[in-house]
């Protein structure tokens, strides 16, 4: 027998901590945290954008240099750009193969990080100045 | 003998396992699919988003340049499809937990959770867009 000095071991044992899902598990956690968190800010965003709809330049500067839109408009940004990092993967993963998977991946997580850091840094700079 | 045996393997073809042109399109099949192309399409929609704040954060001027795309048609027409994509996207979400939570797959209920998020995807987008017109 092949497995004879694996005798007592059960085979879901034999093959834990081996596989590729290693971080699978943690991706679609995050993408559960976050499809969560953005249900009420995605409401929250809308009647944001409602309230800004008719303002001017510096009611918009004014509404979102007050705390609470800035925090939920940051809150908002960031898990967007993590959700929407996670979901591209997953398109990505589907449907891209080779080498080009690799450069497509790479791609995506700049795009949402340099997307999260300018929404970030034009937010504070409202709030800021 | 053994290339034989190769060659005879090559010139078969290999059984395939039926995929999405096979079965008939469902509901849900649909919505899954609008789900994802909702997705990619919220992905290039939010690059509005970055707009509206970095030129409301640099000045009038540059501001009034994005409130001129935002109030012609084009501008019109990209904010209600991605009005559309976000609230389509958000009741498949919902959708995809009750799901998650073991509810809703049996059959006539999962073709109403699907219908209910086509439909309740454009009901939300119009309420929004009328509560839009009417407050200014």
């Amino acid at each position: 027998m092949a497995n004879d000095s694996d005798g007592l071991r059960t085979p879901l044992g034999r093959v834990r901590f081996l596989g590729a899902a290693r971080n699978g598990t943690g991706e679609a956690w995050l993408m559960h945290v976050t499809s969560l968190a953005l249900i009420p800010l995605t409401l929250y965003f809308v009647w944001l954008v409602l309230d800004l709809l008719h303002m001017d330049y510096n009611g918009v500067r004014e509404e979102l240099g007050r705390p609470l839109p800035a925090i939920l408009l940051l809150a908002f940004i960031i898990a967007g750009a993590v959700h929407m990092e996670l979901g591209m993967r997953s398109i990505i993963v589907d449907y891209v193969h080779g080498r080009s998977r690799a450069w497509a991946l790479a791609a995506n997580t700049c795009f949402c990080a340099l997307l999260a850091l300018a929404c970030v840094y034009a937010a504070l700079r409202i709030g800021f100045t | 003998m053994a290339t034989t045996d190769a060659a005879a393997v090559k010139r078969r073809p290999r059984p395939l396992s039926p995929h999405l042109s096979i079965y008939r399109l469902t509901m849900t099949m649909a919505m899954s699919i609008a789900h994802r192309i909702t997705g990619a399409g919220l992905y290039v929609g939010v690059l509005l988003l970055a707009w509206f704040l970095i030129a409301a954060s640099t000045d009038a001027t540059t501001f009034g340049v994005f409130s001129a795309f935002i109030e012609s048609i084009i501008g019109r027409l990209v904010l209600f499809g991605s009005t559309w994509a976000l609230f389509h996207h958000l009741i498949g979400g919902i959708r995809h937990f009750v799901w998650d939570a073991g509810y809703g797959m049996d059959a006539p209920l999962r073709d109403q959770l699907a219908w209910a998020t086509l439909v309740g995807g454009f009901a939300l987008t119009i309420v929004v867009w009328a509560i839009g017109y009417a407050v200014r």
